[in-house]
C-alpha cells in the first residue's frame, strides 16, 4: 500500500517538474533572443477594455460566495460517510440501509432549510 | 504605476479630456512605420535562418485577432469569420478578448478622438510581436468624415500599421487578399530584429 | 523504506517488469513518461479534431492550411505561443502569479495515474481510487482561483470567484453520481471497477452516467457552463493578464482536463479497456474520443447559460437526483442481489425520465430568472 502511494508521490514531483519547464522554457528563449520583450510602463498596467483602472483591486467580495463554500462543507460530509459504505455495502446487508437513510434524512432537514431560506439562490 | 482614485464622475471627465487633448496634440503626423522593424542594412540583404522559417510558419498560421473593433466595417469581418469565407482555414478563428493573448489587431471602421485613447492603450498592451491592419476607407485616411472635428484621420496617427485595405466597406475577399498580404509580411521577419 | 521501494509490491504481475531488478523504477519511469506524453499528444490532436468539428457542424471547413488536413494548427499555435512576449503585470503578486498555471496543471495529469489501459496496466493501483481522483480534480481550482486573484485584475478576480463558486457546486453532484458505480462495484479501485463490468454500467446506471456527465461538463467549464470565458461579461476569464506560455499552460490544462474527464467517463461507465477483437488501449482511447466527440457535440449546439440557471441547476436539480439515484440502487444491491441488469437499467432510467418531467414543471419559461 505504502509503496503505491510512494509511485504516486514520485509522479507528483515529476508532473511538477514538467510544468515548471513548461513554464521556464520562454525565460530560456528570452536569453537567445528568440522570445521578444519590449517593456514599457503602459504594458504592465491592468488591462480593463483600454480604460485605466480605478481604485484598489483586492477588496472584499460579497457574501454569496460564502453560503457556497458552507453548503460544500456541511454536503461533503456525506460523502466521507457514504463512500466506505458504498463499498461495503453488499457486506454489511439491508440493516445499514436505515442507518444511512436517517442519516442522509437529517442532512436533508438542512438541505430544505438552506433552499427555504435563499441560500440556494444567486442574486 | 499609480492607482487613481476619482471619485466623481467630474473628474473621471476630466482626465478622460486631458488625455483626449493629449493625443490630439501630440498624433499630429502619421506614425512612419509600415517596415520599422526592418533596419537598413538587412532590407537589403534578407537573410533568414531554418530557425526564422519554423518561428514565422508559426506565427503567420496562428494569428489570433484581438476583438477591438470600433465601427461598421466590422461586419465584414463577421461575415468573413462565419461559414462562407471561413476564416478558420488559417487558423485565425480564435477571438481573443485580452490583447495578452492576441497577435494581429484589425482596426474595423471610423475612429474617433473619444476612443483613441482606448484602442491606443489596447495595442500598447499586447504581447509582441503585434500587427495591425487598417481596414476601410475610415481605418485609412478618415474616408468621408476626414474633415470632421471629431474623427481620427487615419489610424496610422497613432498606431503603425501593416497592411492597408481600402474600400468603404472592404469586401470579405479583400480582407482575405489583405490578410494573405500579411501573412507575407510575416514569413519576412527575423528574430534578430527583436 | 529502501526494500519497501525495491520489492515493487505495487506493481501489477501482469506487467512484465513487474520482477525485475529495478522494476519499481522502470515501472515509474514508463508510466510517468507514457501518461504525460500520451496525454499531450492526445491534447494536440484532440484541439485540432475539435476545430474540425466544429467547423463541420457550423458548415465551415475548419483550420486546413497548416500541414495536410491542417493536422500540424495546433503545432503552430504551440510554436507561436511558445514565442510570445511573457508579461508579467507590475502591481500583480508575483510568486503566486508564477506557480498559479503549474498548481493548475499538476493535479489533472495526476488523475491519469490511477485509470488502468489494461488489466493491471496503470501507475499505481491505489484501493481508494476514486477518492484520489475526486480529492486531486479539486485542486485545478485553486490553481484558477491563484491566477485570478494574482493578476491584479478586476475582471479575472470576478471570473475566479465565479469558477469557485461553479465547480464547488458542481463538484457535489459529480462526487455523487459515482456512488452508485462503487455500490454495485463493490470497489473503489477503477482497475476492479473496469474488471466488474462484463455489462458497461451506462447500462445499469444511467441516471448516474446523466449527473456525471453534466457536472464534469460544468468541471471543465465547457459550454454550456463555460461562465468563466464569458467574452461578453469577463473579458477573458481568469487568465486575462496571461501571455505566452504561462498562459498556453491553462490552455493546456482546460483541455488536458477535458480529456481526463472523458477517460474517467470511458472507465467507469462504458467498459474502459474492456472490448473484443482490438487491443484494449485501442479500446480505451476510442471510447475517450467518442465522449470527446460528443463534448464537442454539445459546445456547438447548446447556448451559455446565466450564473444563476446554472447554480441552481446544480444545487436543485442535479444533487436531488444524485441522491435518489443512491437510493434506489442501494435498495436494489442490498434488498434484491439477484435482480437482473436490465430491470434496474430500465428503473434507473424510469426514474431519470419521471424525475426530468417533474421538475420541468417547475421552471417558469420566459425572461424571468428562474425560481424553484
Amino acid at each position: 500500500m505504502l509503496s503505491e502511494f510512494s509511485l504516486i508521490a514520485l509522479f507528483i514531483l515529476i508532473v511538477m517538474g514538467f510544468a515548471t519547464t513548461l513554464v521556464l522554457i520562454p525565460q530560456a528563449l528570452k536569453k537567445i533572443g528568440i522570445v521578444p520583450s519590449k517593456p514599457s510602463e503602459v504594458k504592465y498596467e491592468p488591462y480593463e477594455c483600454g480604460l485605466e483602472t480605478i481604485g484598489e483591486t483586492w477588496v472584499q467580495f460579497k457574501i454569496r460566495y460564502y453560503f457556497y463554500a458552507l453548503l460544500l462543507i456541511t454536503l461533503d460530509i456525506t460523502v466521507i460517510f457514504l463512500y466506505p459504505w458504498a463499498v461495503e455495502l453488499k457486506n454489511l446487508g439491508s440493516s445499514s440501509l436505515g442507518v444511512i437513510f436517517s442519516f442522509i434524512g437529517i442532512l436533508a432537514v438542512g438541505y430544505i432549510y438552506a433552499w427555504r431560506k435563499g441560500a440556494l439562490e444567486w442574486k | 504605476m499609480e492607482i487613481r482614485t476619482d471619485s466623481t464622475s467630474l473628474d473621471i471627465d476630466r482626465h478622460e479630456g486631458n488625455l483626449i487633448k493629449e493625443l490630439r496634440s501630440s498624433s499630429t503626423k502619421p506614425v512612419t512605420e509600415p517596415s520599422g522593424w526592418l533596419s537598413e542594412d538587412l532590407k537589403r540583404n534578407i537573410f533568414l535562418t531554418t530557425v526564422d522559417n519554423v518561428l514565422n510558419w508559426g506565427r503567420k498560421s496562428s494569428l489570433w485577432t484581438e476583438t477591438a473593433f470600433t465601427a461598421c466595417c466590422t461586419f465584414e469581418f463577421i461575415s468573413l469569420s462565419s461559414s462562407r469565407f471561413d476564416i478558420a482555414r488559417f487558423g485565425m478563428e480564435v477571438l481573443r478578448s485580452s490583447p495578452r493573448h492576441a497577435d494581429l489587431i484589425i482596426t474595423a471602421g471610423t475612429l474617433t478622438w473619444k476612443m483613441a485613447p482606448q484602442i491606443k492603450r489596447v495595442y500598447e498592451q499586447m504581447a509582441e510581436p503585434k500587427w495591425v491592419i487598417a481596414m476601410g476607407a475610415c481605418g485609412i485616411t478618415g474616408g468621408i468624415f476626414a474633415d470632421s472635428y471629431s474623427v481620427v484621420p487615419g489610424y496610422n496617427r497613432i498606431l503603425p500599421i501593416d497592411v492597408y485595405i481600402p474600400g468603404c466597406p472592404p469586401r470579405p475577399e479583400a480582407l482575405l487578399a489583405g490578410i494573405e498580404l500579411l501573412r507575407k509580411k510575416v514569413e519576412k521577419r527575423s528574430f534578430l530584429q527583436g | 523504506m529502501p526494500e519497501l521501494i525495491t520489492v515493487g509490491a505495487a506493481i501489477s504481475p501482469n506487467l512484465p517488469w513487474s520482477d525485475w531488478q529495478f522494476g519499481f523504477w522502470i515501472h515509474l519511469l514508463i508510466f510517468g513518461i507514457g501518461i504525460i506524453s500520451l496525454l499531450l499528444g492526445s491534447v494536440i490532436i484532440f484541439i485540432w479534431l475539435e476545430r474540425r468539428l466544429v467547423g463541420r457542424f457550423q458548415r465551415r471547413l475548419g483550420p486546413n492550411r497548416a500541414g495536410p488536413l491542417g493536422l500540424l494548427q495546433s503545432v503552430a499555435d504551440v510554436i507561436k505561443i511558445l514565442t510570445k512576449e511573457d508579461i508579467v503585470p507590475s502591481r500583480a503578486d508575483k510568486l503566486i502569479f508564477w506557480i498559479a498555471p503549474i498548481v493548475a496543471f499538476t493535479p489533472v495529469v495526476l488523475m491519469l495515474a490511477v485509470v488502468p489501459v489494461a488489466d493491471g496496466a496503470l501507475l499505481a493501483d491505489l484501493n481508494i481510487g476514486i477518492l484520489f481522483v475526486i480529492a486531486i480534480s479539486s485542486i485545478t481550482a485553486l490553481g484558477v482561483f491563484m491566477a485570478g486573484w494574482a493578476s491584479y485584475n478586476k475582471y479575472s478576480i470576478l471570473s475566479a470567484m465565479r469558477t469557485v463558486a461553479q465547480l464547488v457546486s458542481y463538484e457535489m453532484p459529480l462526487i455523487l453520481s459515482m456512488v452508485g458505480v462503487v455500490i454495485i462495484a463493490g470497489s473503489l479501485s477503477l482497475n476492479d471497477i473496469v474488471k466488474t463490468q462484463t455489462v458497461p454500467f451506462i447500462v445499469l446506471q444511467p441516471a448516474g452516467f446523466f449527473i456525471f456527465f453534466i457536472a464534469s461538463l460544468a468541471e471543465i467549464n465547457r459550454t454550456p457552463f463555460d461562465l468563466l470565458e464569458a467574452d461578453s461579461e469577463l473579458v477573458a476569464g481568469y487568465n486575462i493578464e496571461y501571455s505566452g506560455m504561462k498562459f498556453a499552460t491553462f490552455y493546456l490544462t482546460e483541455y488536458c482536463e477535458a480529456i481526463v474527464l472523458s477517460t474517467l467517463a470511458a472507465t467507469i461507465f462504458l467498459g474502459g479497456w474492456q472490448g473484443p477483437w482490438l487491443p484494449p488501449i485501442v479500446w480505451l482511447l476510442l471510447k475517450i474520443g467518442i465522449v470527446f466527440c460528443f463534448i464537442v457535440w454539445i459546445r456547438s449546439t447548446l447556448p451559455r447559460l446565466r450564473i444563476d440557471q446554472v447554480m441552481g441547476f446544480a444545487w436543485k436539480f442535479l444533487l436531488p437526483l444524485a441522491i435518489l439515484n443512491i437510493f434506489v440502487t442501494s435498495i436494489f444491491v442490498a434488498l434484491w442481489p439477484e435482480t437482473p441488469a436490465w430491470l434496474m437499467g430500465l428503473t434507473n432510467l424510469a426514474i431519470l425520465v419521471a424525475y426530468i418531467l417533474f421538475w420541468s414543471k417547475l421552471f417558469k419559461p420566459g425572461g424571468k430568472a428562474v425560481a424553484v
